[in-house]
């Protein structure tokens, strides 16, 4: 049987169609050397960049080593310009803050001129449901220029106020007792700016991986309850002299 | 052959190019680390203050937008995907400027820009001006940023 014409045609044209194609695709791939490998190439750098520039950030987080903004000029102790920077993470609902406020005042009066404390809340809610608003009457006393006595009132008085089933009265009365102006005081713990400034200092404290109070951190060296706390102060004497 | 692009001279533009590009990048990484490195809440506390997202969007919006400056000013400072990344940076900077255009045109009381985190924040005209510049160095790298970088290295490798 014989084939058709078309056929016998398409079998003795095909091989040498395919050698064409192949050849013309040699020809393209000389022309232009496997940009997919190329972007490939720049994909594969871009990734390293990425996974650099996170794990800086991330250990930058995590070592302090980014900017710490100021406390409010109340709550910020010694000059500004000391050898010793302390930030303290303190929430005035938890026990080992109000022992550990005793020893952070003596330590003020000693080093005074040397050291600079900038006080941070960081009020764990979970567990103190008044420690947000405690914190919230400390700053607006502050901004009536007691906020170090009112603190001070708070610490003293903690057992009275923290298990409070409803929103305690100390509050008030703290106020009453320093002479503050009450009424002001109870419209400035509920203004959001004064709010937002405690969610702020407690997002901050986040990040710098504080999760139990107090946490210091001394010249960038981490310090967390009374007894590193007191380890870290003796050391100021030398670290002092060193400078 | 890979040191060709260092060895051929480089014409005005280009280097022009190069410097745009680093300084474009530079300031990217700048604004970038600040911000990630602080709390997000703080960042979106000033988006909050340009009163342009929902309220549940300004974290997100926080969160992310850091990171996206951090990357991009790392590309285009490499080199690596200049055209696309000076591209987006352009694209941001321009978006920055609607923001800063409606706030100013409505008188919003933004105390922080929220452009470099919160250390310290200028006028908002201080602001658009400044990203005006920004713009034009971004782009002069997407136009004449292609040399020196690892783009053109990988280019004309093989």
């Amino acid at each position: 049987m014989r084939a058709r014409p078309d056929e016998a045609y398409s079998s003795r044209r095909a091989p040498a169609m395919r050698a064409e194609s192949c050849n013309c695709n040699f020809q393209v791939s000389i022309i232009n050397p496997m940009p997919e490998r190329k972007t490939a190439r720049k994909i594969f750098i871009a990734l390293l960049l990425v996974f650099a520039a996170t794990l800086t950030t991330l250990l930058c987080r995590q070592f302090s080593v980014g900017p710490a903004r100021s406390s409010p000029a109340f709550r910020a102790f010694g000059p500004e310009t000391a050898k010793i920077r302390i930030y303290e993470y303190t929430d005035f609902a938890c026990p080992h803050c109000r022992l550990t406020d005793a020893h952070v005042n003596k330590m003020l009066e000693l080093y005074k001129g040397s050291v600079r404390l900038d006080f941070k809340h960081y009020p764990l809610t979970s567990i103190h449901p008044w420690s947000f608003a405690a914190a919230a009457y400390a700053d607006c006393a502050g901004g009536q220029g007691k906020f170090r006595e009112y603190a001070d009132l708070l610490f003293e008085g903690q057992e009275q106020w923290a298990r409070s089933k409803d929103k305690p009265k100390e509050f008030t009365e703290y106020a009453r007792r320093l002479n503050l102006d009450a009424p002001a005081l109870e419209k400035c713990a509920e203004d959001p700016a004064i709010l937002r400034r405690i969610r702020l200092d407690s997002a901050e404290g986040d990040l710098r991986g504080v999760d139990a109070t107090p946490t210091f951190f001394i010249n960038g060296k981490r310090a967390v309850g009374a007894n590193q706390f007191l380890e870290q102060v003796k050391k100021f004497d030398n670290l002092l002299k060193q400078n | 052959m890979i040191f060709d692009m260092f060895m051929s001279k480089p014409g005005t533009k280009e280097l022009l190019g190069l410097a745009a590009r680093l300084a474009a990048g530079g300031v990217f990484i700048y604004a970038g680390f600040l911000k990630a490195s602080a709390p997000a809440e703080e960042f979106a506390y000033a988006i909050e203050t340009y009163k342009v997202l929902p309220a549940a969007l300004t974290l997100p919006a926080a969160l992310a937008v850091p990171w996206i400056e951090l990357y991009l000013g790392v590309f285009l400072t490499a080199g690596v995907f200049v055209r696309q990344s000076a591209f987006c940076v352009i694209a941001m900077l321009l978006g920055f400027e609607g923001l800063l255009l409606q706030a100013l045109l409505r008188g919003l009381p933004v105390t922080s820009c929220g452009c470099f985190g919160a250390s310290g924040s200028n006028s908002l005209g201080h602001e658009f001006a400044q990203n005006l510049a920004f713009l034009a160095l971004a782009a002069l790298a997407f136009k004449h940023g292609e040399k020196f970088s690892l783009d053109s290295l990988i280019d004309t490798h093989e």
